[in-house]
């Protein structure tokens, strides 16, 4: 790295470390050494940090613009034939994603310090927080896998810390451990890959991967597995099908924790995802799977998200079913319209969710069949829900039109399936918002809606911040992408595009609401309910099968241990006591027995030695 | 490191015992306390009631002042000053080192959330609706943001006023509250309160003292002066206040998302708010401090108020000073049972000494609800002398 | 100067054992905390004068002892013993700080607790074989002790079958020394790799096996592992840090130093076998680990699946897979010392381990939080969190072995992903939900109503875990120090098979 280059450039492996300080900043509250007064500083010291990796971000984003992508590396450790750096790369698109993640990380900050008025674990959240966002940064930043993958465990351990914020709540406790557990299988997985591709490649630096996938022929066994392998992590982080479980159960955690998962933390799992997708071309079964669980993920989970009658899980499907798509435009190559299509979900998401949260903290309830009549006394929160909603569905011209149409368009003559794969999507997503909003906002007020002001500003201000942005994200995207253009895609697609966003949103406009959480007289349409409105019964699935089946091999182990193992030690041990049971002089007795065993070891030891030296 | 004798160890757990509907009703009708009586408990009780008195008037003072100075304010940053500015009174609040008005904010969302008694019935009727009219009429005139959220979201307005009224009315109710707790504790340091039985009575005289008392609500806005509490709606501190308050913060409460899931598929939470169980006397006490359990910040808020004579008291415990908070919220609990069983006796419908059956027939249905409420309470509290 | 990592100890311990007239229990722990620091200082003496860039032995002092049979006390120092002479006089201090309410006998608890630690650094300093066993057998009669006078109600059992088991690993350990000894003809007992030149394959198999098994009993490797979750369950909480933490890399150390390092051949030979024993013993004792009701009997068989893959590490013997053998000592020691600590202290307050009793111990004023954290970031180091010591040892493990033992190490990885579950089902049972010590009732009501009142940890309880803390997540961010201190020497070790091969005949090495 030459010394010319601008100082925000030269420091910009301080970007993750902001994040991380901010957890350091944090310990004095979190641990409770500050008796006498609450908790707030930490609150201000990390809003202070993330600001500062904000700004930072700008400077660098400002350079590289002018000076063109820069490569970052520092050495860590390195031991015979392995390497292992740090490395970051200050591209365009990582550093768009580095200034979305921190500035979501912002405004999500000053969003709890609103919604969680009233918690006195404020710093221990502010530090969960602090260690989320660095991690974030840094997977968005890294120009490795290794420096990718260590960071993708870190935001594991902290969604686990973040799910598990309310520790006291019964549900909490297992969700908590759930999401850790559905987000370690992925990760296994990967670091299988990783290992692998490290003993195989040599290098994990991406650039020297893409250059080695090309290059080399791998047998087709280990080409699949380890597609396989480097997929699941991402699969598990984007909440995919079957390891979307994790996110229906996040959703106890605390909102403003939710606001980041749906919105960035998936995001830096796609983004991983992209940086691994040159590499996959080794295996087609990767790309294939990769199709199928993004197909199924759309489609299911915005099936799923229209048979909740919650809430927060309402919203939270929907995120599976984004991704899915995500997935499907990395598989079939696509990584601008997957960018595009991450970008503007992650703002839309974001403000969904705050809404969604300020609903609850007015209420004090997530349960759609008891909201109703809010529209008319909350108009931050409101319309924040109108246009993440618009922001999410191809029918107006925000975000996700573009993206969606450029999609189709790029889809339906190579891939025709797969473009009416986003078309159903869309419309099962307006139908899911539009229905979810009559619910909540439109009708009459019900006992728990009947008092409802409006949400403090800390809350109000973030929301419709947040709302302006997705307003202008057309405009943005238009700066991102010159050539061909956001809207390079014809008046059928658009056509199409619309006509499906507005029959779902006919749909779920026209639909009595209590067919959603009614449970139907008809058996058939009965149990379609049910098995959607419980996610296709996932979780019992797993408790069945992988569940079952570790728990039974543990026990087996158990039993094996205790009874053979250790019985035929036990067994020995009583028929050779048996008779020394004679000897059995107390704790002193068996000492002697035993010097003088050894000092008759080393007698025999010395013997037989001058014999073999005489 | 000496030998330690292996004497036995002191149990680690405790469970008290939780008295039937039927005797909750007889003490209540036999005019005995619920809380038992001891010394003990009357040095904690007062001496809690005399910190939370102190709490109290500083939570009163700043939402009266939020509710008359900050009235509508779309960003009221430096709401929890009380209008003093001086750097360094901000530079303690970035420090947090200050009372958590939060708390109020969450009573006083309670309270307007549950919705019951006169005061709710008032911000319901044509007269309230007239007197906001009033006053976004003058409001709107100078501030167009308002201007332009009004006709679209018409009720918004509206329901900050009720927002605003409610808390105006909280920092009255509790204006009383904490000179009553003061006075009760220089009571007892002047040898007029002895006893359990002499607490509840002296909090039952001071609430019949200012059940009558006027609950009005002012505010200023381009120096005119708008009503939104107008005396005519001839609203009253015990039933149209207090009686609202004891039901929306002692009993009902609001679920705690440190205990409880909002999950609606677990449904855990009743649909009926009338059923809610989460208030100060149902509370579980253990947790407090912990994740989630919003009364940590009154527990936190009386630790920094609290008699030397009760701190001293509790760092004879286990824990010595590492579970203060917890045992404040013990000793609370008790208080507000005291507090709660003056208000049963001060709003009796008919003399407890009254020989008229039909009255004694009232009274006894009057005891019996509040006793088929109380008996699923924290009631094991009562007999432990801490 | 490595004679004083002996002399320190061993003179302690007798001073306290011999001094005359009566002490109080203060001062003698006074006394050995000041040894063990002595100690302490002493090693990082050691480490200062040190020479990572060579990759013999250093530092090297010798005289003929016992000539004739060619015990000679010869000490030396390299890469790989390094480390674990830091690991025993850092843990041994931990252990005697966090001794507490000893019911009888200071004096002789603290003169062993002095012995083991010299007696380990003894076995980790010994350049002859003879010597290496008498310390190897000088450590065991200090440890049964300590087991079986101050352990917990069934320590008898415990104790006995630990010796039993202990004592044939010594017997096998003895046995292969002397029978090398015998058909080589060489009665110098220094450390030599055998060639096939000296020693046909047959023999040395024999040998190599003894030594394994002698070793395989020490570390524990499946199915000799038995005596382990027995000796942790009743030993008091200072002996099972001392255990896991230091007693057990004797055997990992053993298999590096004598069967890989002596047998090159045979081991190469035998490699694929011992790798599949490792995902065995990994695979078991994770799958054991989940099954079990008390938090130490957890720990202790974690214990067992993590020393599996160091016996795959050392089956791969490529000098990646050997430096993360050696970082995975390092950090098991850390770690497991760690964890026993923190559950001892939830022992002395709760006074159960059961998890199916213990929940909620996070609550801030009345539960046990700050032991709380540390355990979340001791289980979360276990099962190979980024930034922590685990995880940069067990990816060296994985990284260096893939290539040779492709399938054990992906079932080695599983093993590590099962360690999330077991350690998962431990915090979130014992440390989230409503606190609790007592059986649920099944009466939420009444449950929520009971009231608890555990006694207060204090600071000076907590700091010892706080100090491994800090080194466990200071190894995971900054490993190149150990990685710089080990590599020369593991990398040597990895070199051997095909040094020997090369030297084939020459007969050379003598």
């Amino acid at each position: 790295m030459p010394d010319t280059l601008p100082l925000s450039i030269q420091l910009s492996w301080l970007i993750p470390l902001y994040g991380f300080s901010g957890m350091l900043l944090s310990l004095p509250w979190a641990t409770g050494w500050v008796k006498r007064n609450g908790p707030r500083p930490a609150a201000y010291l990390n809003l202070l940090v993330t600001l500062l990796a904000v700004l930072h971000g700008s400077l660098v984003l400002r350079d590289v613009l002018a000076l063109g992508p820069q490569h970052l590396d520092i050495a860590w450790f390195a031991a015979a034939d392995l390497d292992l750096r740090i490395g970051f790369d200050l591209s365009l698109t990582n550093l768009a994603a580095l200034e979305l993640v921190t500035f979501m990380s912002l405004v999500g900050q000053v969003f709890a310090l609103g919604y969680l008025d009233k918690e006195w674990s404020l710093a221990r959240f502010y530090a969960l927080v602090g260690f989320f966002e660095g991690a974030m940064a840094g997977v968005v930043l890294s120009s490795n896998l290794f420096m990718s993958y260590f960071l993708l465990e870190m935001l594991t351990l902290s969604t686990y810390l973040l799910v598990g914020f309310w520790y006291a709540q019964p549900l909490v406790v297992t969700a908590a451990r759930d999401a850790f557990l559905t987000k370690r299988v992925g990760d296994v997985l990967l670091l299988m890959g990783v290992v692998t591709l490290s003993a195989w490649a040599g290098s994990l630096e991406f650039n020297d991967l893409y250059a080695w996938s090309a290059s080399e022929t791998l047998p087709a066994l280990g080409a699949t597995l380890l597609g396989l392998g480097l997929i699941a992590g991402p699969m598990g982080k984007c909440a995919q099908f079957p390891m979307h479980l994790w996110l229906d159960e996040a959703m106890e955690g605390p909102n403003p924790a939710s606001i980041l998962r749906n919105s960035v933390v998936v995001t830096c799992g796609a983004v991983v995802l992209l940086k691994l997708m040159p590499l996959l071309r080794i295996s087609p079964v990767a790309i294939d799977v990769l199709l199928a669980v993004g197909t199924i993920s759309a489609v299911g989970g915005a099936l799923v998200a229209i048979a909740q009658v919650d809430l927060k899980r309402a919203c939270s499907y929907s995120t599976t079913s984004y991704l899915g798509l995500v997935f499907v435009a990395i598989a079939l190559q696509q990584p601008f319209i997957a960018l595009l299509l991450l970008f503007s979900h992650a703002l839309a998401k974001a403000v969904l969710f705050m809404s969604v949260g300020s609903v609850i903290a007015t209420t004090n309830c997530q349960d759609l069949t008891e909201l109703g009549g809010l529209g008319s006394r909350m108009p931050a929160t409101t319309s924040g829900f109108l246009v993440g909603a618009a922001g999410l569905t191809g029918l107006l011209p925000l975000g996700c039109f573009w993206s969606f149409g450029l999609m189709v368009e790029g889809l339906s003559s190579r891939a025709p399936f797969f473009a009416a794969v986003v078309l159903l999507t869309n419309g099962l997503t307006a139908l899911n918002l539009t229905r979810v909003y009559r619910q909540v906002f439109l009708g009459s007020p019900q006992p728990k809606t009947r008092r409802t002001p409006e949400v403090n500003w800390l809350m109000a201000l973030p929301m419709v911040t947040v709302s302006v942005l997705v307003l202008v994200t057309p405009l943005a995207m238009a700066r991102i992408d010159r050539v061909p253009g956001i809207g390079a895609f014809s008046s059928v697609t658009a056509l199409a595009l619309v006509g499906s966003g507005l029959a779902g949103l006919l749909a779920g406009s026209l639909v009595p609401l209590d067919t959603f959480w009614s449970r139907s007289v008809l058996r058939p349409l009965r149990l379609l309910q049910d098995l959607l409105a419980f996610d296709f019964y996932t979780d019992r699935i797993y408790r069945a099968t992988i569940v079952a089946f570790v728990a039974g091999l543990a026990r087996i182990t158990n039993g094996f241990d205790q009874l053979v193992v250790n019985g035929l030690v036990n067994r020995i041990a009583d028929v050779s006591m048996a008779s020394a049971q004679s000897l059995k002089l107390g704790v002193s007795g068996r000492m002697q027995t035993y010097v003088f065993t050894v000092v008759a070891a080393i007698v025999v030891l010395i013997g037989s030695l001058s014999w073999l030296g005489g | 490191m000496r030998p330690i004798p292996r004497s036995p160890k002191p149990p680690l757990t405790f469970s008290g015992g939780l008295p039937s509907s039927n005797d909750l009703v007889e003490t209540l009708l036999a005019g005995r306390t619920l809380l038992a009586e001891s010394p003990d408990h009357l040095s904690q009780v007062v001496d809690v009631l005399e910190s939370y008195g102190e709490v109290l008037d500083a939570y009163s003072i700043n939402l009266i002042y939020q509710a008359e100075k900050q009235f509508l304010n779309p960003f009221p940053v430096f709401r929890f000053l009380d209008g003093d500015h001086s750097p360094a009174k901000i530079w303690r609040h970035l420090l947090h080192d200050r009372i958590n008005f939060e708390y109020a904010e969450y009573c006083q969302k309670a309270m307007l959330w549950h919705g019951t008694g006169g005061l709710d019935a008032y911000l319901d009727s044509e007269a309230f609706a007239a007197n906001c009219a009033a006053i976004v009429a003058h409001k709107t005139r100078r501030d167009p943001l308002l201007a332009a959220l009004n006709p679209l979201f018409p009720q918004f307005l509206s329901e900050l006023i009720r927002s605003a009224a409610t808390t105006h009315a909280l920092g009255q109710f509790w204006r009383v509250m904490s000179d009553l707790f003061l006075d009760l504790a220089r009571a007892e340091r002047d040898g007029r309160v002895d006893s359990i039985a002499a607490v509840v009575t002296f909090i039952k005289e001071g609430l019949v003292a200012a059940a009558g008392g006027p609950i009005t609500y002012a505010v200023e806005i381009a120096g005119t002066r708008c009503w939104v509490l107008p005396p005519e709606a001839g609203l009253t501190f015990l039933m149209d206040v207090a009686v609202p308050y004891v039901e929306a913060v002692f009993l009902r409460g609001t679920p705690f998302l440190g205990t409880v899931s909002f999950n609606a598929q677990a449904q855990q939470i009743s649909p009926d708010q009338a059923q809610f169980m989460y208030g100060a006397l149902y509370a579980d006490p253990l947790p407090t401090m912990g994740s989630g359990i919003p009364p940590s910040l009154l527990m936190q808020d009386m630790y920094r108020h609290l008699p030397d004579r009760l701190h001293q008291s509790y760092l004879a415990g286990i824990r010595g000073a590492g579970d203060v908070r917890v045992k404040i919220c013990m000793t609370f609990q008790k208080a507000m049972f005291c507090v709660t069983n003056a208000a049963i006796a001060g709003t009796f419908p008919h003399p407890l000494d009254s020989d008229i059956p039909a009255q004694q027939a009232a009274n006894r249905a009057y005891a019996a609800a509040w006793a088929a409420r109380l008996c699923v309470a924290r009631t094991d509290c009562l007999d432990d002398p801490g | 100067m490595l004679s004083a990592l002996l002399l320190i100890p061993f003179a302690g311990a007798l001073g306290l054992l011999c001094w005359p007239g009566e002490l109080a229990t203060e001062r003698i722990r006074r006394a050995a905390l000041g040894l063990l620091v002595l100690q302490l200082l002493w090693s990082l003496r050691v480490l200062l004068a040190f020479d990572p860039g060579q990759s013999g032995l250093q530092l090297q002092e010798s005289f003929a002892w016992v000539d004739s049979i060619g015990l000679d006390y010869r000490l030396g120092v390299d890469g790989l013993a390094m480390p674990l002479v830091l690991v025993n006089a850092a843990l041994t201090l931990v252990s005697a700080i966090c001794t507490r309410d000893l019911s009888q006998r200071p004096r002789l608890y603290f003169a062993l607790l002095l012995g083991i630690s010299g007696a380990v650094n003894g076995a980790f300093l010994s350049e002859n074989l003879l010597l290496f066993f008498l310390f190897y057998e000088l450590e065991l009669i200090p440890l049964w002790l300590l087991i079986s006078i101050w352990g917990g109600a069934n320590r008898g059992y415990a104790a006995t079958k630990f010796l039993i088991f202990t004592a044939i690993s010594g017997f096998l350990i003895l046995g292969a020394f002397l029978g090398l000894a015998l058909v080589t003809g060489q009665a110098d007992f220094g450390i030599h790799p055998v060639t096939t030149a000296q020693l046909s394959m047959g023999p040395q198999l024999v040998l190599l096996g003894a030594l394994l098994i002698g070793f395989a009993i020490k570390i524990p490797l499946v199915p000799f592992h038995t005596w382990l979750p027995d000796a942790h369950t009743e030993a008091s909480t200072p002996v099972s840090v001392l255990l896991a933490g230091v007693l057990l890399k004797l055997g990992t150390y053993g298999l590096l130093r004598f069967c890989l390092g002596m047998f090159p051949e045979a081991w190469a030979l035998l490699a694929p076998w011992l790798a599949g024993w490792a995902a065995v013993s990994v695979l078991y004792g994770s799958l054991a680990a989940i099954a079990q009701r008390d938090m130490k009997r957890m720990v202790a068989f974690s214990s067992v699946g993590h020393m599996g893959y160091i016996l795959l590490a050392a089956a791969a013997a490529t000098p990646v897979s050997l430096l993360g053998a050696v970082f995975q000592m390092v950090s098991h020691g850390l770690i497991s010392a760690l964890l026993f600590l923190l559950v001892g202290v939830v022992y002395r307050k709760t006074r159960t381990r059961d998890l199916e009793v213990l929940r909620g111990l996070l609550n801030p004023e009345r539960g046990l939080p700050f032991t709380g954290t540390l355990m979340i970031l001791g289980v979360m180091a276990s099962a190979g969190m980024p930034g922590m010591a685990g995880f940069i040892s067990e990816f060296l493990v994985f990284r260096g072995s893939l290539a040779a033992f492709p399938v054990a190490t992906l079932l080695c990885m599983v093993g590590s992903g099962l360690t999330a579950v077991y350690f998962l089902l431990l915090v979130n049972r014992a440390f989230f939900g409503r606190l609790a010590v007592t059986p649920p009732s099944g009466d939420a009501v009444a449950d929520s109503r009971l009231e608890v009142r555990l006694p207060a940890v204090a600071l000076r309880e907590t700091l010892p875990a706080l100090a491994l803390a800090s080194g466990v997540v200071g190894l995971g961010v900054l490993p190149w120090g150990l990685g710089k201190l080990s590599e020369q020497a593991t990398t040597a070790m990895a070199q051997l098979p095909a040094l020997v091969a090369a030297i084939q005949g020459g007969g050379l090495l003598s």
